[in-house]
């Protein structure tokens, strides 16, 4: 049995599909793919495969992960991706397909890129530059056992700020993976908070997964 | 900006957006500058709903065969979505090219249920598209029309619809297609082109047709214009095993309700249950063969990647060669790793081999649609199943490990009383004490007895079309009398809201003043009636009230035999005197057998020229 790891694109239409509808989706993708997948053995078997993060909806990525079992060890990677691909829904398309090396706890942190779209779009750079100068960028966040506050900051690493036009695009790092998990939306949701400039975030994209040492994961 | 980049700047507002953009995997794009009629199928429902029925499947993948005509999906937003669209200037639109509806040539809407009436009108004002058929252009396009059981009696809806397509649309939607493609190349007009698609058989052109009314409301006369027909004949396939079906899906992302292959095993219904409208607008009664239902089960599971298909007919039991069917399906899906979710079916006769297959695949409840609680009712309403056959088969699922048990059944039938009512209470009660009395039954369980009572809505094309509905207050009184009757808590009783069942029955049996009285109730805010939470029935009423129209002259009151019916110009293959007929058996508690015991003379064979059970 070969243990692998698929790296695919979510872009365009398909990032309205969310996580929950994204198995469903995959597991109609195995199946049109007529690929020997490996089958849980319980009472209700069903195709292994399971995702490494969860993407939120609306989110486009580079970058999703999804680890499988093919039970022909003969099958090579770029048939097993080319019958998947033929498979997949406009907007979904499987990059690439290799041994699982790493393990999904070694996932660190993500990269994400984004435009906050803006009337006013050199006030909201202003107002993002004055955000990233605070000692601390402090917001609630929703975690298992309530709502908590938490400063960003120390976990965010900001790669690029620019203004164009309307738009202030940005990408940056965020904890990611088993222990912490960072979304984009709670650094809109410090802007918010900090100041009045109304701005709708667009073309969020996740575009890397990295390890502790900055690695790319897969 | 263009309307995709309109819509998606909202979507992400709004509750399961992927019902609004499309993509699906099973989607069908074309070129649109080399397509020469485009359609815009529309379910006056949610996607969730809508994107569940078959019909649609069906006819859009047929008229996407046809490389120059495109067909492409549009259902009504939820409420959430509709705000923003009128907020933002977002018309109506097809899924497939996220084009506005109102640029198309067809605007065709499928009419599952009277519920959804105001959903048409409101979908069509979302459109930009009059929602009167007279104030639309004159020019050819945007032709609005419908099909669908509820077309049977089309007249509450005849002033929004240009046309209407009577029966089975696999053949007659194309020649429709075909005789508008070629009318639009000579330049034809509207009017002209409605005037020539009256000539097709089974389209009703409603504009052609005009009514004037006695001094006590019932139907006088009707006059007919354009040489169009008489009377318009609903269209049939003949041959089963010839029909088209869709060798793919759609397959949506998120959950809808039916969410699996479904397999159309057979048309019509032997049964005759007099309340059933499918049972008779359906017929003849026409079989699929074992060969093709497995085909047709292995290519769409093949192409769609469900793991779940179900039958879909009236009555699968009904098949001739039911055993060799589920035989050949069970060995299929078994060896894919695919459900096959079987509906109620009579077990009775199975070998013992296919009953060990079935055992292993059938999980679902245990469901009985008893619809009456004493022998004598089920006799009037030709319900042809025992006590007995309910208690053999009950004791059976017991000893075999099930503790629940669901009852379907109707309140308000004709000639009901009081011990109709208590008799529902008492065949609960006996399922229960039958459980207790299972030395084998499961252990350590509850058992529970779910009694579903609908409130009986008389239907056109039905034996029991001339019949009245009980009043709300009778109908409460009931209620009340059958929740007094039941003495165990292990029996939970649920019932329909009287107030939906009278709207029901208003739109089934009513004539052309009722659009009036639909317009105004949509311009007070009612849409989506089917749904509990949106349903305004003091609005409707007021809606009638306004109009001047009183909803119990159609609901409550008896039509006579001689009476012209709102739908007597529509010929759905069934003779008028054969429900009389059975109307007066009805009302003399005598049964009529099934169409495989006896040809009851329902006239369906005379109209198609042949007999019902052998192939041409």
């Amino acid at each position: 049995m070969q243990r692998l790891r698929a790296v695919f694109e979510k872009t365009g239409r398909a990032k309205y599909i969310s996580h929950l509808d994204l198995n469903r989706c995959m597991l109609r993708i195995f199946r049109r793919s007529k690929l020997p997948v490996w089958y849980t053995e319980g009472f209700n078997p069903h195709p292994y495969y399971s995702f490494a993060l969860a993407l939120s909806l609306g989110f486009e990525s580079s970058c999703e992960i999804m680890d499988f079992n093919i039970t022909d060890d003969e099958m090579s990677a770029e048939e097993i991706r080319d019958r998947l691909n033929a498979v997949m829904p406009e907007g979904m398309r499987i990059v690439s397909v290799a041994p699982q090396v790493k393990k999904i706890t070694a996932i660190a942190r993500a990269e994400f890129s984004f435009s906050l779209i803006s009337e006013s779009a050199d006030e909201l750079y202003r107002a993002v530059q004055e955000l990233l100068a605070a000692p601390e960028i402090c917001v609630e966040k929703k975690t298992k056992k309530g709502i908590k506050t938490v400063d960003i900051k120390p976990d965010m690493e900001v790669l690029d700020c620019q203004l164009n036009g309307a738009a202030v695009d940005m990408k940056m790092r965020l904890p990611a993976g088993t222990q912490t998990n960072y979304n984009p939306t709670l650094f809109f949701e410090a802007l918010k908070n900090a100041s009045d400039i109304r701005f709708d975030a667009r073309n969020i994209r996740r575009l890397r997964i990295l390890c502790e040492n900055n690695d790319i994961f897969y | 900006m263009n309307l995709k980049e309109k819509i998606e700047k909202h979507l992400l507002k709004v509750q399961k957006p992927s019902r609004y953009i499309g993509g699906e995997v099973g989607s069908i794009i074309k070129d649109k500058s080399k397509v020469d009629v485009r359609f815009a199928f529309c379910f006056p429902d949610t996607y969730d709903i809508g994107m569940s029925h078959i019909g649609m499947k069906i006819l859009y993948s047929l008229t996407n065969q046809r490389e120059n005509y495109w067909c492409e999906r549009c259902f009504a937003p939820d409420i959430d979505f509709e705000k923003i669209m009128r907020e933002n200037d977002i018309p109506l639109y097809a899924l497939e090219s996220l084009d506005p509806i109102r640029d198309f040539d067809f605007i065709g809407f499928t009419m599952q249920y009277e519920l959804s009436y105001t959903n048409v009108l409101n979908m069509l004002d979302l459109a930009g598209i009059p929602v009167f058929a007279k104030d639309r252009t004159q020019e050819l396009t945007q032709i609005v029309v419908a099909g669908g059981p509820c077309v049977c009696n089309p007249e509450p809806l005849a002033d929004f619809f240009d046309l209407f397509i009577l029966g089975e649309g696999e053949e007659v939607n194309l020649e429709l297609l075909d005789l508008y493609n070629a009318m639009k190349k000579q330049g034809a007009g509207r009017r002209e082109f409605l005037v020539k698609a009256a000539q097709i058989e089974g389209i009703y052109v409603p504009s052609l047709y005009s009514f004037d009314y006695n001094e006590d409301g019932a139907i006088r006369s009707m006059t007919v214009t354009e040489n169009a027909p008489q009377t318009v004949k609903k269209r049939i396939i003949r041959d089963m095993d010839k029909v088209f079906y869709p060798e793919n899906f759609v397959v949506p992302f998120t959950e809808i309700v039916h969410d699996r292959v479904s397999v159309e095993v057979l048309r019509g219904c032997i049964r005759g249950c007099r309340f059933c409208q499918a049972g008779f607008i359906y017929r003849p009664f026409r079989e699929k063969s074992p060969d093709t239902i497995y085909n047709e089960t292995k290519c769409l599971c093949e192409n769609t990647g469900y793991d779940e298909v179900s039958l879909a007919s009236l009555s699968t039991s009904d098949h001739s060669e039911i055993d060799e069917m589920l035989t050949k399906l069970i060995d299929y899906t078994a060896e894919e790793r695919v459900n096959l979710s079987l509906p109620s079916l009579r077990v009775d006769n199975f070998s013992e081999s296919l009953l060990e297959k079935i055992k292993k695949v059938r999980k679902s409840g245990l469901t009985f649609a008893a619809e009456a609680g004493t022998q004598r009712l089920r006799d009037v309403i030709n319900k042809n199943v025992s006590e007995e056959e309910i208690m053999s088969t009950c004791k059976i699922a017991f000893a075999g490990g099930y503790s629940s048990v669901k009852l379907y059944f109707m309140m308000g039938l004709p000639t009901e009383t009081d011990e109709d009512i208590i008799g529902i209470a008492e065949l609960a009660q006996r399922i229960l004490d039958l459980y207790y009395a299972t030395e084998n039954r499961p252990k350590g369980r509850s058992p529970q007895i779910s009694v579903s009572c609908a409130t009986f809505v008389p239907k056109p094309f039905t034996p029991f079309q001339f019949e009245p509905q009980d009043t709300r207050a009778e109908i409460e009184r009931k209620q009340k009398l059958l929740l007094d009757s039941v003495k165990s808590k292990k029996i939970k009783v649920s019932y329909h809201d009287p107030n939906v069942s009278l709207l029901e029955a208003v739109l089934a049996k009513g004539d052309r003043r009722l659009c009036k009285v639909i317009y105004a109730a949509w311009q007070r805010g009612c849409k989506f009636d089917s749904w509990s939470e949106h349903y305004k029935f003091d609005t409707w009423m007021e809606a009638f009230e306004d109009c001047g129209v009183d909803p119990g002259f159609y609901a409550n009151r008896r039509f006579e035999f001689d009476e012209i019916l709102p739908w007597d110009h529509l010929d759905y293959l069934v003779d008028k005197k054969f429900f009389i007929r059975e109307n007066m058996t009805a009302h003399k508690s005598v049964t009529t057998p099934n169409c495989r015991q006896r040809c009851s003379g329902c006239g369906v064979n005379k109209a198609v020229g042949r007999e019902c059970f052998c192939k041409d």
